[in-house]
């Protein structure tokens, strides 16, 4: 390992740094089998902010999510009345109406038309930050943020890991998290995280092009032990393929629908809890699913959600509509009525709010040969034991089915016979690879009319 | 203008049926003439506000052209706001500063007090800009209706929202550029990314 001064830059990216924070970076970076890292990051946290999201995470262990029944929290009016004053976008719209679902929504195109316009006044830009999303409609998006909102994810991470018994412990010395990514371009780069004693932080993309030796990989991996890994489907089928042997706490999987199949291989190879969660740029983490509950449970204690109907109103409780999202800790981007272009149903089990069926897109219908329509639901559900990373299902306008795949293991056969049981001996069906895309992508279509209800 | 306030005709004729003691000479330095800090600090305590030595301050003599029109249009507003429907719900005390202050400043610099009175423009224009920097629209009009019609009237609300509207478009570019900096395009560690 080289001992050499961190450059002046990275006094703004790791403020504060230890001696000991400094030596764990220099060795992320210098490891013999660390991959070639691409970029350049850091917590950018000053001390006071440190001690901010130490008290956010404390709030947001200790506070109950309300109920799904229990209505508007008695904090919406307020919230309501400071987006008036201070966010442009609304503050144009004049007087808010008097009853709260009379309020207009908003979407992701609003939010692209100009991202400044929902900005609050009292944000000040000096140490404004962006995260870029590409969504499923390929539009770029950039969400404004600051290095305190990104900082605060960790205590929904928290959170949701103590649902499943686990207390994060590493800390100095040691490597809390390596987030994986597997794309043939992909921001990579190591930190600390103060608020965790400065464990270790590693985002590598296991990608061959990145890596000195494909092998390096998984030699890498085990030797950071990282107490967390945190991925999607894609990144995990690739890691599932490497020798790794470490032993994680848990497993975090973000960006896309994780099949119970690819989930029971992970959780079995790994012998962790592997948490999904459905988390968005423009939020962060809303929900983590939980097998016991039959959903995903919300971890927000100051995110109010609703379901709505394609006209923007409450569908009746316990019904399927887009979920809509009002509050959240991302004081760059307060959220009133926002549509997520998600879509559940919202149920309370047990005293907490769940989010049952939750799925990516609107929902598609498709049509089976006996000529019922069948809603993209079933087919999730059909697919539920296949360990599958990526999956596409097309209906053509006579009807042909177009299904593509990637998983691990995942046989051809097995795949038609599952999706015949659904569509008829008979159902015209092509199977095949997936086009290479972005991480996120749309899972439904069909060119069938009726297809959308 | 989210409040509903007095009806606006009322408030017209409040106006022109203002007393001479509100129309008289205010007192500049040592010259004679109602001590507009005195008939001030009256409103103040008639919509039961406690006036501090800063509020006594807006009815004080600055010197300059322009200082014995803006006397004289405080004392109009002053006479407009002890109108008996604002002592249920007073306007706040910030909000009565600012009208009073740079309200008052604003409107002296484009009309005589007296006109204020004559003109049936202007006074429709002194009524609505006093209730919209209160908070309050008249009766019976929607908060849009009421926002219009105080715009086309005033100049000086023109001018409000030219300057408005600059400042949210400076503000709006400077967060595109900061959004744009390198240091924004590194962001910052998320334990998750999505």
């Amino acid at each position: 390992m080289r001992d050499e001064p961190i450059q002046t830059a990275d006094h703004d990216r790791h403020p504060a740094l230890s001696e000991a924070g400094r030596r764990l970076l220099l060795h992320l970076r210098e490891h013999p089998h660390a991959p070639i890292y691409r970029n350049e990051s850091g917590h950018r946290l000053r001390p006071p902010e440190v001690e901010q999201v130490r008290a956010h995470e404390r709030e947001v262990m200790a506070a109950p999510v309300p109920a799904a029944e229990s209505g508007p929290p008695e904090w919406l009016e307020s919230w309501v009345q400071r987006c008036y004053e201070l966010v442009p976008h609304f503050r144009a719209r004049g007087v808010p109406p008097e009853r709260f679902e009379d309020l207009p929504t908003v979407d992701r195109g609003d939010l692209g038309r100009d991202i400044a316009r929902f900005v609050p006044d009292d944000v000040p830009l000096e140490r404004l930050i962006h995260f870029r999303t590409s969504g499923t409609t390929g539009h770029p998006l950039l969400i404004a943020s600051h290095p305190v909102v990104a900082a605060r994810y960790l205590g929904y991470h928290r959170r949701a890991l103590r649902r499943f018994g686990i207390e994060l412990r590493h800390g100095r010395g040691q490597v809390g998290v390596v987030l994986l990514g597997h794309q043939r371009v992909c921001f990579t780069y190591v930190s600390v995280t103060p608020t965790q004693d400065e464990a270790g932080l590693a985002k590598i993309n296991l990608h061959p092009d990145d890596w000195r030796h494909p092998d390096d990989r998984a030699r890498y991996i085990d030797a950071l032990a990282p107490e967390v890994l945190a991925g999607d489907p894609l990144s995990y089928a690739v890691l599932l393929e490497l020798p790794v042997t470490c032993r994680p706490r848990a497993l975090l999987c973000t960006s896309m629908t994780l099949l119970p199949g690819l989930r029971d291989r992970l959780a079995d190879r790994f012998g962790c809890p592997v948490l999904d969660l459905y988390s968005m740029n423009e939020a962060g983490p809303i929900a983590v699913a939980d097998p016991a509950v039959g959903g995903h449970v919300l971890l927000q204690p100051r995110m109010y959600v609703e379901i709505l109907d394609p006209a923007g109103r409450p569908v009746p409780d316990g019904q399927r509509g887009e979920i809509t999202l009002t509050g959240g800790f991302n004081f760059c981007l307060p959220l009133l009525r926002y549509r997520t272009g998600d879509y559940a149903s919202l149920h309370t089990v047990a005293g907490e709010p769940v989010l049952m069926g939750l799925e990516g897109r609107p929902p598609v219908r498709f049509r089976t040969r006996a000529g019922a329509w069948v809603n993209n639901i079933e087919v999730t559900h059909l697919l539920r034991p296949f360990a599958l990373a990526r999956f596409r299902l097309h209906q053509d306008a006579d009807g042909t089915l177009r299904f593509g795949w990637e998983g691990a293991g995942v046989e051809g056969a097995d795949l038609r016979r599952t999706l015949l049981t659904l569509f008829g001996a008979d159902q015209p069906l092509h199977l095949g690879p997936l086009p290479a895309e972005p991480a996120k992508h749309v899972q439904y279509t069909s060119d069938l009319p009726g297809a959308f209800p | 203008m989210k409040t509903e306030g007095p009806a606006l005709e009322s408030m017209l004729r409040r106006v022109m049926e203002t007393p001479q003691d509100f129309l008289a000479e205010p007192r500049l330095g040592s010259s004679a003439g109602v001590g507009v800090a005195a008939v001030v600090g009256d409103l103040w305590r008639l919509l039961s506000h406690r006036p501090g030595p800063e509020v006594l301050a807006l009815g004080g003599a600055r010197g300059g052209s322009g200082d014995r029109n803006r006397l004289a249009v405080i004392l109009l507003l002053c006479w407009l706001l002890a109108d008996e429907s604002f002592r249920s719900r007073p306007p706040s005390p910030e909000d009565l500063r600012t009208l009073l202050g740079e309200g008052a400043e604003e409107l002296a610099a484009q009309v005589t007090a007296a006109k204020f009175i004559s003109d049936p423009h202007r006074r429709e224009e002194l009524v609505r800009f006093s209730l919209a920097r209160v908070g309050l629209r008249p009766r019976g009009e929607s908060v849009a209706q009421a926002q219009d019609r105080l715009t086309s009237l005033s100049s000086v609300e023109r001018a409000r929202v030219m300057k408005a509207s600059r400042a949210a478009e400076q503000r709006a570019r400077e967060i595109r550029e900061a959004l744009a900096r390198k240091a924004a395009e590194e962001s910052a560690d998320k334990w998750t990314r999505e």
